[in-house]
C-alpha cells in the first residue's frame, strides 16, 4: 500500500458513521484529555502570585494580590535570556551547516547516480542509525582535540553530523522526484553543473529546504544531552541547561518561585508554537512520512 | 605551441570534446558537493565510532594510561547491577510504551478523525504542544506535579485531607518512580503518535468510508475491521520508532530522579553518562555505547524488513 | 535575480566560516584570570562570601580581568573531573575541597605547587592540611565545615526534650517527636549525598575512625561489621518513619524547608546550613547546632568529627601563566575583608568574627574536634564515589538488603581501587 504525503491531507468533512450520543461522549473525553495536556502549563499561574508561606498554608486559594516578585526572582535565578540567545545561535549554526551540506549531497545522489555515489550514499545512510549516545565519549574527546569544547560550535557541529544523513535522504528523494526537462533545457542552453544546481534545482527544492530548516531548528532547540556534556561555562549555557541548573539549585520547596520559573521556561516554546503550529505539525508529518 | 594544441583539439569530433570536458567538471562538481557531508560524517561520526569500539576494549580513565583489556568491560557490565537495571528499565520502557502509549494514541487519533466537529478539530494542536516542549521543561513540569509535599498532587491531597495520597512518594518509591516518569513521558510523547496516526487514518479513501456506512457499521466496527488493518503498517512503524527511542531515553529520568532511588529509574543513557562523565570510566562508558548501538541496530533492522515487505513509503 | 540566488548561497557558506571563526579568535588585552566555582555570586545568603570575593577582587585588581564561572553543584565537580582528565580547558583556579580528590589531580601533574607562597598565610591548621598533598600546598581553604545535628530548640522545649548525647537518647527523642506528629529528621535523600553525613557518624560511632580509614586504605572491606551495623540502624530508623513518609522523593531543599517550618525536629548535615537556619527570613524557628551523639559501647568518640573544607581554592598547572595574579586571588580569598562577608560558615582565618549564634555553636564544636574525617564522597577516588552515594541512598528503602548492597559496593571498590588485604 502506498501512502501519500500527509502534507496534502485535506481536512475533509466529518465521517458520517456516528451517533449523536457517542459523539458527545467522545468529544467530552477528548476535551478532558486536552485539558490534561495544558493543565500542567496553566496551574503554575495559580501559585505564582503567592508568597512562599501563603502557598504553604493555602495553595489552592485564589491569589489575594498580584505579586510580581516571584517572576523577578525566578528571572534572576534562571537567567534564561542569555540561554535563549545561545540556543538560537546553536539552532542557526545547525541549520546553516546541515541544510546546504545535505542539499548538495542529496542532489548528487539523485542526479549523478553511479556506482561510486551509491557506495557513498550508503556510507552516509548508515549514519542515520547511529545514536549520539554511542559516541558520546569519543565525541567529547574529539571536541577537546579540536578545541571546541565549551563553545557553541562544539554543539552544532556534532549535531550537524548527526542530522546530515536524514536530510540527505529527504533531499535525495525530493530531487529524484523533480522533472528532468528543466535541467536538460538549461544544459542545452550551456548552463554548467553549478548553475543548474543553484539556479534551477535548488529553487525547485524549496519545500524540502523549508522543511529541513524548520525541523533542524526544532531538533537543536530541544537538545539537552550534548549541551550537558559539551558546555562548561555559564555564559555558554543553552536554554535547556539554564532550566536544568535552576531545577538543581532551587527546588520545588519554594513553589511560587518554581512556578514562575516554569512559566518563564515554557513561554518561548509555547509562543513559537502558537505562531507556528501549522507549519510545525505539517513539517513533522512530512518528515515522518518520508523518513 | 598553444596554437598547435588548439588546432589539434579542434580536430577532435565535437561530441567527444564536450563530453570529455564535462566529465572532468562533473567530477570536481560531485566531489565539491559531497565533500561537506562526507567531511562532517567522517570527523564527527565515523572517527568517534571507531574510537568507541577501541575505547570499549580498554581501561581508560583519562588521567592514567589506557590499557587494552579485551572484552572485560562487557563482561563486567553484565555483572553490574546498575547496568542490568538500566537495560531492564529500557526494555520495560519500550514494552510499556508500545502497549500503552500507542493504543492510547490510536484511540485519540481515530476519535479525532471520525468525530470531527467544531470542538474536536482544534484539539490536535493542543495534543501536539506537549511534544514540542524541550525535555528540561517537561521534566520541570513533572517535578512540579509529582514532587512530594510541595508538588501539585501532594498539595491537592492535603487540601482534601487524603493522607494516604499525600504519603505516596511518586518519585522516591522505587516501584512508582518509573511509572511517574513514564506518565510524564506519555504526556509528552503521545502528541506525535496522535498526529502521525491521524494523518494515516485520514488517507483512507472516502469510498471505503462510504461503503462502510452503507453497510451500517458502527464506529467500533469501522475501527476494528477497516481502520486498524489499513493503518497496521503505520502502527508498526510508530512502534519501532518508539522502541528505538526508548533505547536512548535519558533526559526525563535524569532530570526528574537522577536514575534513583538506587538504580530504580536508571536507563542505559544514564549509566553511560555516570560512568563516562562522573566516574571517569571511559572504557566502560564506551562499552555501554556499543550496547545501545547494537540494540538500536537490532530494532532498526526489523523496521527495515517491515518496510521492504510493504514497499517504499513515498 | 539568478545572481542574487548565487550570492545568497555564497553568503551562507561565508556565515558558516564566520561562525567557526568568531569563536576561535579571542581578543587579548589584560590578563584574564579564570576561576571555576560552585555558587553564583548573587544575593542568596549562602553565597555572600563568594559575592564579596568576586566583586571585591575585581574592584581591587583593575589590572586583572576576573572570569568567575559558577558551575553549580554536580556541575563543578563533573566539569573539573572532565577537564582534568582531558588536560585541557583548565581554569587557573578551581574551587576544591582538597583531600585525595585534589591529591589525584596533583599526582597527575595537573596542579601547581604554591607551597612557598601560601604556607605563611594565617589560617587554621586543619584548613591548611586539607589543601596539602604529599607535603605540597596547592591552595587555600578559607572555610571549613563539620557535620552535626541541627536541632529545633522551640520544638524540643515544647515537648520537654533534651538534646541527645547518646544514640539511645536520640531514638527516644525521635519517638517522642514522631508521637507528636513531628518528623524526627529532615534528610532530602533524592539528591543522594545528603544521606552521607549521618551514615558517616553511624559508622564512626560503631567502629571508630579506623572503620572507614582502613576500608579506604584497603585494609578492610566496605561490608565490614561496623559498616553493615550502621546501615542496618539507618534502615531501621527509616522503617520507623524517622525520616518521614517521602524521604527519597525530597531534595535537599525540601529537607531545609521541613526544618525551616518546624515540621522536622532535627537535621544531621554540614555546618554550611548555619547561615540559612539563622536567617529570620528563611525560618521563624529557633535552631541550634550540636555535636552528633555517641553510641554507648561503640568505638567512636564525641571528639571525632566529620567534616572538610567548605570553600577552598586550588591552582591548576595553568597558574604558571601568571603566578602572581593567582596568589593575589588566593590571598584575597583568605583576607579578613572577604571572609567577614560570610553569614554562616566556620572561618579558618583568625580575626573573623562568627556572624551569628549558630555559627558560633558550630565553631565551638569545631574547636573541640580532635580528629576529623573528610567527606567520603570527596575523599574516595572519583571512580567509586557515585556508586557510594547510590548505595547509601538505598538504605532508606525498607526492603533493601543492606548487607548485599555493601558487598556490591565492595566489589566496585575492589575492581577500581584494589582488593582489601
Amino acid at each position: 500500500m502506498r501512502k501519500q504525503p500527509a502534507i496534502s491531507v485535506a481536512m475533509g468533512r466529518a465521517f458520517p458513521i456516528r451517533s449523536k450520543i457517542s459523539e458527545i461522549l467522545i468529544t467530552i473525553i477528548l476535551i478532558i484529555l486536552a485539558l490534561a495536556v495544558i493543565l500542567p502549563l496553566l496551574l503554575p499561574f495559580m501559585f505564582v502570585f503567592k508568597t512562599r508561606l501563603e502557598y504553604n498554608y493555602h495553595p489552592w486559594s485564589w491569589p489575594t494580590e498580584i505579586r510580581w516578585i516571584n517572576f523577578v526572582e525566578a528571572w534572576r535565578a534562571i537567567q534564561i535570556g542569555q540561554g535563549l540567545l545561545n540556543t538560537f545561535y546553536v539552532c542557526l549554526g545547525a541549520i546553516v551547516c546541515t541544510v546546504p551540506a545535505a542539499a548538495m549531497a542529496g542532489y548528487i545522489f539523485a542526479r549523478y547516480r553511479s556506482k561510486v555515489t551509491e557506495v557513498i550514499f550508503y556510507f552516509i545512510l548508515a549514519g542515520y542509525f547511529v545514536p549520539v549516545q554511542m559516541v558520546l565519549i569519543p565525541l567529547y574527546q574529539l571536541c577537546g582535540l579540536l578545541n571546541i569544547t565549551d563553545t557553541l560550535p562544539g554543539l552544532f557541529l556534532p549535531m550537524t553530523a548527526f542530522g546530515i544523513p536524514f536530510w540527505t535522504i529527504i533531499y535525495r528523494s525530493f530531487f529524484a522526484g523533480l522533472p528532468n526537462e528543466l535541467a536538460e533545457a538549461a544544459r542545452i542552453d550551456g548552463a554548467g553543473h553549478t548553475n543548474i544546481f543553484v539556479r534551477i534545482m535548488l529553487p525547485l527544492a524549496k519545500p524540502a529546504t523549508v522543511l529541513a530548516t524548520l525541523l533542524v531548528f526544532m531538533g537543536a532547540w530541544s537538545d539537552y544531552l550534548l549541551s550537558l556534556i559539551m558546555i562548561n561555562s555559564a555564559k555558554n549555557y543553552t536554554m535547556q541547561l539554564r532550566i536544568a541548573q535552576f531545577m538543581n539549585q532551587y527546588g520545588v520547596d519554594h513553589m511560587p518561585r518554581y512556578a514562575a520559573a516554569t512559566i518563564i521556561a515554557a513561554a518561548p516554546t509555547v509562543i513559537l508554537y502558537i505562531f507556528g503550529h501549522r507549519w510545525i505539525i505539517q513539517g513533522t508529518l512530512a518528515g515522518a512520512l518520508k523518513g | 605551441m598553444v596554437n598547435k594544441n588548439a588546432k589539434a583539439y579542434s580536430m577532435i569530433p565535437e561530441q567527444f570534446r564536450i563530453k570529455k570536458k564535462r566529465d572532468w567538471n562533473a567530477l570536481v562538481f560531485k566531489a565539491a558537493l559531497l565533500a561537506p557531508a562526507i567531511l562532517f560524517l567522517v570527523v564527527f561520526m565515523y572517527y568517534p565510532i571507531e574510537e568507541t569500539f577501541r575505547l570499549s576494549m580498554t581501561r581508560s580513565t583519562g588521567l592514567g594510561p589506557t590499557v587494552f583489556i579485551g572484552f572485560q568491560n562487557y563482561v563486567r557490565l553484565f555483572q553490574s547491577e546498575e547496568f542490568l537495571m538500566g537495560l531492564k528499565n529500557v526494555l520495560l520502557w519500550a514494552f510499556w510504551s508500545v502497549v500503552i502509549q500507542i493504543p492510547f494514541s490510536f484511540f485519540i487519533a481515530f476519535s479525532l478523525s471520525v468525530f470531527k466537529n467544531r470542538i474536536t478539530k482544534p484539539l490536535r494542536v493542543i495534543y501536539y504542544l506537549a511534544n514540542v516542549l524541550p525535555s528540561a521543561i517537561t521534566a520541570m513540569l513533572g517535578r512540579f506535579v509529582f514532587a512530594p509535599r510541595h508538588g501539585v498532587i501532594p498539595s491537592l491531597a492535603n487540601k482534601f485531607n487524603w493522607q494516604w495520597l499525600a504519603r505516596i512518594d511518586f518519585l522516591g518509591n522505587p516501584d512508582l518512580a518509573f511509572w511517574s516518569i513514564f506518565t510524564v513521558a506519555t504526556w509528552a510523547y503521545c502528541g506525535f503518535y496522535i498526529i502521525y496516526l491521524m494523518a494515516n487514518i485520514e488517507q483512507i479513501p472516502k469510498d471505503i468510508q462510504e461503503s462502510a456506512q452503507l453497510d451500517g457499521a458502527t464506529p467500533w466496527q469501522y475501527a476494528r475491521f477497516i481502520v486498524l488493518p489499513m493503518t497496521s503498517y503505520a502502527l508498526r512503524i510508530v512502534s519501532i520508532l518508539c522502541i528505538v527511542g526508548s533505547m536512548k531515553i535519558f533526559d526525563l529520568p535524569w532530570l526528574m530522579t537522577s536514575g534513583g532511588p538506587g538504580y530504580a529509574t536508571s536507563t542505559l543513557g544514564i549509566v553511560l553518562y555516570k560512568n563516562g562523565f562522573v566516574n571517569w570510566q571511559y572504557g566502560r562508558a564506551a562499552a555501554i555505547g556499543v550496547v545501545i548501538f547494537l540494540l538500536s541496530l537490532f530494532f532498526t533492522i526489523i523496521q527495515f524488513s517491515l518496510q521492504r515487505k510493504e514497499g517504499d513509503v513515498l | 535575480m539568478l545572481k542574487s540566488k548565487k550570492a545568497v548561497f555564497m553568503a551562507l557558506l561565508l556565515v558558516v566560516a564566520m561562525l567557526v571563526g568568531v569563536f576561535s579568535a579571542t581578543a587579548a588585552s589584560k590578563f584574564k584570570l579564570v576561576v571555576w566555582g560552585r555558587d553564583l555570586p548573587d544575593d542568596d545568603p549562602a553565597h555572600a562570601y563568594i559575592k564579596a570575593l568576586v566583586n571585591g577582587f575585581a574592584a581591587k585588581n583593575p589590572d586583572i580581568e576576573l572570569e568567575y564561572l559558577a558551575l553549580g553543584d554536580p556541575g563543578l565537580m563533573d566539569k573539573t573531573k572532565v577537564a582534568m582528565a582531558n588536560n585541557r580547558d583548565l581554569p587557573h583556579i578551581f574551587q576544591s575541597w582538597g583531600g585525595s580528590v585534589m591529591g589525584g589531580y596533583a599526582d597527575a601533574g595537573r596542579l601547581y605547587d604554591l607551597t612557598k607562597e601560601l604556607k605563611d598565610i594565617p589560617g587554621s591548621a586543619a584548613a591548611q592540611q586539607a589543601m596539602t598533598w604529599k607535603g605540597k600546598i596547592y591552595g587555600v581553604a578559607p572555610f571549613f565545615a563539620i557535620a552535626g545535628v541541627f536541632v529545633n530548640e522551640d520544638v524540643f522545649a515544647k515537648y520537654n526534650l533534651e538534646v541527645p548525647t547518646t544514640i539511645a537518647e536520640m531514638e527516644k527523642v525521635a519517638d517522642t517527636l514522631l508521637a507528636n506528629g513531628i518528623q524526627p529528621f529532615a534528610v532530602g535523600a533524592r539528591d543522594k549525598w545528603p544521606v552521607l553525613a549521618m551514615y558517616m557518624y553511624f559508622v564512626n560511632r560503631f567502629g571508630g575512625m579506623e572503620a572507614f580509614d582502613n576500608a579506604q586504605a584497603r585494609k578492610a572491606r566496605f561490608d565490614s561489621e561496623p559498616m553493615v551495623k550502621a546501615a542496618e540502624l539507618y534502615q531501621e530508623w527509616s522503617k520507623r518513619g524517622y525520616f518521614g513518609p517521602t524521604p527519597l522523593g525530597e531534595a535537599y531543599g525540601d529537607a531545609q524547608q521541613l526544618m525551616a517550618t518546624g515540621k522536622a525536629g532535627m537535621h544531621v548535615t554540614g555546618s554550611w546550613m548555619c547561615a540559612q537556619y539563622a536567617d529570620p527570613s528563611f525560618t521563624d524557628q529557633k535552631i541550634g547546632f550540636y555535636p552528633f551523639p555517641v553510641l554507648e559501647g561503640g568505638k567512636g568518640k564525641a571528639t571525632d568529627f566529620m567534616g572538610q573544607t567548605d570553600i577552598g581554592f586550588a591552582a591548576t598547572r595553568m597558574a604558571r601563566e601568571n603566578k602572581e595574579a593567582v596568589v593575589r586571588f588566593m590571598k584575597y580569598a583568605m583576607s579578613v575583608e572577604a571572609c567577614s562577608a560570610e553569614l554562616g560558615r566556620i572561618c579558618s582565618v583568625p580575626g573573623v568574627k562568627a556572624p551569628n549564634r549558630l555559627t558560633e555553636m558550630a565553631s565551638a564544636a569545631f574547636t573541640k574536634a580532635e580528629a576529623i574525617q573528610f567527606w567520603w564522597d570527596q575523599d574516595l577516588p572519583p571512580t567509586v564515589t557515585s556508586p557510594l552515594t547510590d548505595t547509601l541512598q538505598q538504605f532508606l528503602l525498607p526492603n533493601a538488603n543492606v548487607k548485599r548492597l555493601l558487598t556490591n559496593y565492595e566489589m566496585v571498590v575492589e575492581e577500581n581501587v584494589g582488593p582489601a588485604k
